[in-house]
């Protein structure tokens, strides 16, 4: 087993290393910093999810609008970086980063809106 | 119209001894033959003197009615023409059933012979025998022909029958075995020794055959009925009797051969018959009820789940000697219901201590949102039927009644604070961005740690 994994090893962590390479010269900063954002909720989700599955589901309502806030963020981040994406001019011609931005702006605040409203 | 019938109560009430015991009214209409009529002389004295106004009517004259313009004419209707085939067009089977409707109390004689008073009685859940077949016995050993029986009520007999003295009632006519009809109330039953067979002109094999659709055994013995009660829907009462002559000047004056001096409990019986028939014994009524919160005292349209609830009832009792309604608090297996369809809750309402008359319940709305009735309903022999039902609306609390910032859901008030707080420096951030790159630069910090 071990000379197996051995012979395997290399080459799998060289492969992740050089994807975490390409990404770190590749990507833009900015596309970094909406992706940490990113990471950041992602992380909050899970850990929400996981302490009512464990812990208790109570008061029902605030589980749904603290799980809801992040699953709602995220989609309207993860929008934001696609628009925003060099990658992806082509595809969004007529949206500037700018406009971008402003709808990611207003959509949250209508998100975070309804979340409170929602929280009990 | 309501202002004069309260002043009448009051002339009534002053002018107490000329007014009956009844709680529904002192007017009585005695169907008799004439020539029978001396033979009741006691008993027709006796309810003269608890105040009842006696008029009688052959059973085949026109007048009175006993209904004219759908209104009945009296309070109270004793047919004692047992053996009469043929009455007045206006005395049928369908006219006094129209009278219970009225709440017109009966006593109806049945007897040995085919009326239409016997086919009547079939529908109100008494089977009668074959005609001809009167109750006959031959115990105990004594000078009296063997259809001329006396009987001693058991103490479980009947609630009906008020004082229970050893003196024998006598008794001669036609038992009647009793139907599964809940609304019967047995008052007096037939001894163990007796049965049903033909003596005077019956046939031998009518007994037989109806014996045999009966079971054996299904014409003797204590399960068959001499006098029974009937109450019905709207609680009229209506008393059947085997055979009249229980209530004739003969058998109340009538000593036992056997054993000198013991009076007969026929006179008795008759007043305890009377008594129960013309709603003066066992009759009851709910005054009001009343429903609140625990610990308020304001009834509602409408609750809400998992309140504390409180429930009353008030209930009385006519007492015939003073003619008046006396709180009760005797009654031991009241239960209160609330029912949305099903009953949801079934609970006892026992009576408060101190309180006379006052039933009361506690108990939790359940967590469940409805139309919802508080239910008193109380059938038991020959007891006034009570029932009471008022109907509240259960709801859900209120948007802002359910209880907020609970410390259980500080975890997800923490999630979304903390996603509001990461947007609003995302954001701050990003605007920077625009103008220095470096400002990026504590993003990605926060992204490796």
């Amino acid at each position: 087993m071990a000379p197996r994994a051995a012979q395997i090893q290399p080459t799998a962590s060289s492969a992740v290393e050089t994807l975490w390479k390409a990404y770190n010269d590749g990507t833009p900063n900015r596309l970094k910093f909406i992706d940490s954002f990113l990471f950041f909720l992602m992380l909050s989700g899970i850990v929400q999810f996981v302490y009512c599955v464990l812990v208790s589901s109570f008061p029902y309502n605030a589980f749904l609008a603290g799980f809801g806030s992040t699953v709602g963020q995220f989609v309207l981040t993860a929008s934001l970086r696609s628009q925003v994406n060099p990658d992806n001019k082509d595809e969004f011609k007529e949206v500037s980063p700018e406009r971008a931005f402003a709808d990611f702006a207003l959509g949250s605040i209508v998100l975070h809106f309804f979340v409170y409203n929602f929280l009990g | 119209m309501f202002p004069l019938k309260k002043l009448i109560i009051l002339a009534v009430g002053l002018f107490g001894l000329t007014s009956a015991k009844s709680s529904t009214g002192n007017s009585v209409l005695v169907v008799v033959e004439a020539a029978q009529k001396d033979d009741f002389s006691i008993f027709f004295d006796g309810m003269r003197d608890q105040g009842y106004e006696l008029t009688f009517r052959g059973p085949k004259e026109e007048a009175p009615l006993l209904i004219e313009y759908d209104e009945p004419k009296f309070a109270h209707v004793i047919v004692l023409a047992s053996d009469t085939k043929n009455f007045a067009k206006d005395i049928t089977p369908q006219s006094l059933i129209s009278l219970t409707h009225l709440k017109t109390n009966l006593i109806l004689g049945l007897s040995t012979k085919q009326t239409p008073l016997t086919s009547l009685a079939s529908e109100f859940g008494l089977i009668p025998p074959p005609p001809g077949t009167p109750l006959i016995s031959y115990f105990p050993k004594r000078e009296e022909p063997s259809t001329l029986i006396p009987i001693t009520p058991k103490v479980q007999d009947s609630a009906v029958l008020q004082s229970r003295n050893n003196h024998p009632i006598w008794f001669s006519g036609s038992p009647h075995a009793l139907g599964n009809n809940p609304l019967l109330v047995p008052i007096l039953r037939a001894p163990v020794e007796s049965f049903a067979s033909e003596v005077d002109g019956g046939s031998p094999d009518a007994i037989v055959d109806s014996a045999d659709k009966g079971g054996e055994g299904f014409w003797a013995g204590s399960q068959l009925g001499v006098v029974t009660g009937f109450q019905t829907l709207d609680g009229a009462r209506v008393t059947w009797v085997g055979g009249v002559d229980v209530f004739s000047d003969e058998y109340i004056q009538k000593q036992s051969s056997k054993r000198r001096g013991v009076q007969s409990g026929n006179r008795q019986f008759a007043h305890d018959v009377v008594a129960w028939t013309f709603q003066e014994s066992l009759v009851l009524r709910i005054d009001k009820v009343e429903h609140h919160r625990v610990n308020t005292t304001e009834p509602r349209d409408q609750y809400t789940i998992k309140d504390q609830l409180e429930f009353n009832a008030y209930i009385s009792k006519f007492n015939p000697k003073n003619r008046k309604w006396e709180p009760f608090s005797a009654l031991k297996d009241l239960q209160l219901e609330f029912t949305m369809l099903d009953p949801h809750i079934r609970t006892s309402l026992p009576a408060v201590s101190g309180t006379p008359g006052k039933y009361s319940a506690n108990f939790r709305a359940p967590d469940r949102h409805g139309v919802f009735k508080f239910v008193v309903d109380y059938k038991r022999k020959g007891w006034t039927a009570l029932h009471s039902s008022t109907t509240v609306a259960v709801v859900p609390p209120r948007h802002d009644g359910y209880p907020r910032f609970l410390s259980a859901a500080w975890p997800y008030y923490a999630g979304a604070i903390s996603t509001s707080v990461g947007f609003f420096l995302f954001s701050a951030f990003w605007l920077a961005g625009e103008v220095r790159e470096s400002w990026k630069r504590p993003g990605k910090a926060s992204k490796i740690e």
